[in-house]
């Protein structure tokens, strides 16, 4: 199994990637397998329903940047990788590069990926071929399995680490932690793709209830995160657990950051922001105000047309 | 308590229609295979040839809205654009994949440029080889901050791919009111051919469009027509969307949208400003000449304060939902205040930092 990496290394994924690596196996599994309706037209069915391909294991390349200590895999794209003979298709990868040059020119490449549940000896070569270009790449797995009982992102990131076992300096793979990392834009399409949220206005009502809707759900996970903690320390309180004063250094340099912002000066801009908010709903109002008075007034001119037909002066304005 | 919240969100279901699509298995998943043949038979067939408005919705996958909202927004303020490629269904286009073409700011070009063409042919022929059999079947720009329309070169642009490279599909992404709005502003367009008159009782939603583009817009508006947006994705893409939200909650609530789009609002109220401007000096005529000017209005034109208003209330409505965001997070971080006040930086989440 694979040890903790002590590179001190901080990796940061982006969702895209983790969306690229899943279309691609999807893409790969449906070539595969036909659906049953493309099997009965009747063209080339010789596989047929009874024999399912295993799960094949698909190849490709992150890309992204690293800025200083810190690693961010921005996005992906396909590798042909021959299993067989154990072959990377060089000229294929090195198409792929410049093709990703042209448009996203500060983006290189940082490593790359497959599925699979676990690593394994033979992806070492893949590793080994991409050093090349990369001197310490990194190695993203996906585990495709769908298991519901999971709690937890089947993403697993890996470094290569030099170690002398048996006295032979070998490369094994070792595990690191990562974060999700976003932007607003990806965020946002993130989101409306994984709860298919109504995708146009509809009244103000509904909007904000989708607004709303999202930071309770945010909230509620921080409640329960905090719940899970509040548990855990009063488990160790009564005894239950031995103490662990690692963690409860911890927890307690977590409190201390509340309350998050404390100066004079952030208390100004945010009243000032909120004020000025305030001062757009209610110039919006009575924008409102002004064009319902308008329409009242047009309304009121035709209805007493008659009186204005001799002379220039409108009745009562 | 859980039944009171489950309680209203079935009323809010039932107000919104939403259909429960049921979560994708595998057998759903067929939306990703290609067949060769059935293509190349549509292909031959072109029933799009007779009737120009064939094609009546679009599917975007997943992977391929999500690509072509992070392009669109890293172009910032400038016009950014890309193919898609994917396959035809019916009455239905489906778009699997996007990807970003190196041309920028096409607004004054009627074509890709010679380097964009060969880098198509040059995407398209690694794509096979990797395993994605479709082809291009669209092509996507940005209008970051004026809206999803097509403008007078988009659709010259949109006719000539329509008579040489059918089917193709036109969609436009707006980062800017994304970010603004909270929610994806994006729309899918094919133009009529020369000539065809556009049927005067269909209603297009509207829009709020900026003063300097409103004349391009009005000019072109009746020469294209919008499609229907829906988005599907794998069952594996739709676990781990689920398991995703167990790390990005934190990013929902550190959000701040007030603060990145702080140009885009100044911009939009002063165009709002300006409008207010117009429709005032054109009320001014209509009180001294007698007549006014309602009665010669077709029924379906709003007046333009109208307009106006519906403009200003949609500004202030997004500026509303960025500060309750604010103010909640005020509430949940700030509120333990004590008196043993630490040195050590605040973090997490610092409402003032942009995301």
């Amino acid at each position: 199994m694979a040890p903790s990496s002590s590179s001190g290394l901080t990796f940061k994924l982006h969702p895209l990637v983790i969306v690229n690596i899943s279309d691609h196996y999807t893409r790969v599994k449906t070539q595969l397998n036909p659906p049953p309706s493309v099997c009965s037209s009747g063209n080339g069915s010789n596989n047929g329903e009874a024999m399912l391909q295993e799960s094949p294991r698909v190849y490709g390349c992150v890309i992204g940047v690293q800025k200083g200590r810190t690693v961010e895999i921005f996005n992906s794209f396909e590798l042909l990788y021959d299993p067989s003979s154990q072959t990377l298709d060089r000229p294929f990868l090195e198409k792929k590069q410049e093709l990703y040059k042209k448009v996203f020119p500060e983006f290189y490449i940082l490593g790359w990926y497959s599925t699979g549940s676990d690593a394994e000896e033979s992806d070492m070569h893949i590793h080994k071929a991409l050093m090349d270009i990369n001197e310490s790449p990194v190695y993203v797995l996906l585990n495709p399995a769908i298991n519901h009982a999971q709690k937890d992102l089947p993403v697993t990131i890996y470094e290569s680490e030099l170690h002398v076992i048996d006295g032979i300096p070998q490369l094994i793979f070792a595990l690191t932690s990562y974060t999700i990392e976003t932007v607003e834009a990806e965020r946002i399409s993130v989101d409306h793709v994984a709860h298919l949220k109504p995708s146009d206005g509809g009244s103000a009502a509904t909007q904000l209830a989708a607004h709303l809707t999202g930071i309770h759900s945010a909230i509620k996970m921080l409640n329960s995160r905090i719940r899970v903690l509040y548990q855990y320390l009063a488990a160790m309180q009564k005894g239950d657990i031995p103490c662990e004063n690692s963690l409860l250094r911890q927890v307690s340099s977590l409190l201390r950051r509340l309350p998050a912002m404390e100066s004079e000066r952030f208390q100004d801009n945010f009243l000032m922001e909120y004020n000025d908010k305030l001062l757009i709903t209610y110039l919006a109002m009575i924008t409102n105000c002004s064009s319902t008075m308008n329409e009242m007034v047009d309304k009121f001119n035709t209805a007493y047309e008659r009186n204005t037909r001799r002379g220039g002066r409108t009745a009562f304005m | 308590m859980e039944g009171a919240s489950t309680i209203a969100r079935k009323t809010w279901e039932l107000e919104n229609n939403i259909l429960t699509v049921d979560p994708p298995d595998s057998a759903s998943d067929s939306i990703f295979h290609y067949d060769d043949a059935a293509q190349a038979k549509v292909q031959q067939e072109k029933p799009w040839a007779s009737d120009p408005n064939y094609f009546k919705r679009v599917q975007i996958s997943a992977l391929a809205l999500l690509k072509m909202v992070v392009h669109a927004r890293s172009g910032g303020t400038i016009e950014i654009m890309g193919l898609m490629q994917g396959k035809t269904d019916g009455d239905t286009i489906i778009v699997m994949d996007a990807f970003a073409l190196p041309v920028e700011g096409t607004e004054t070009r009627v074509n890709a440029q010679a380097d964009a063409y060969e880098y198509m042919v040059d995407y398209s022929q690694t794509n096979k080889l990797a395993g994605r059999l479709e082809n291009v079947v669209g092509w996507y720009h940005s209008h970051p901050g004026y809206g999803c329309w097509l403008s007078g070169i988009d659709v010259s642009t949109q006719m000539l791919n329509q008579q040489y490279q059918e089917p193709f599909l036109a969609v436009v992404i707006d980062p800017t009111r994304t970010v603004s709005a909270g929610k994806v502003e994006i729309g899918a367009f094919r133009t009529y051919p020369e000539g065809h008159k556009i049927s005067d009782d269909h209603v297009s939603e509207y829009q709020t469009i900026p003063l300097n583009k409103i004349e391009d817009f009005g000019v072109h508006c009746k020469q294209y027509y919008s499609l229907d947006i829906t988005y599907f994705k794998s069952s594996l893409d739709s676990h781990l969307l689920d398991l995703l939200w167990n790390k990005y909650w934190v990013n929902t609530l550190s959000s701040s949208p007030l603060l990145g789009n702080g140009d885009y609002v100044a911009g939009q109220i002063s165009d709002l400003a300006e409008k207010l401007e117009q429709a005032e000096s054109q009320l001014a005529h209509s009180r001294y000449g007698g007549v006014p000017a309602s009665s010669h209005r077709k029924k379906e034109d709003e007046p333009p304060l109208a307009k106006i208003t519906r403009d200003s209330a949609k500004i202030t409505v997004e500026q509303v939902h960025g500060l309750m965001s604010q103010v909640i997070k005020d509430i949940l971080f700030n509120s333990a205040r004590q008196s043993n006040k630490s040195s050590s930086d605040p973090s997490d989440p610092e409402p003032m930092i942009t995301s």
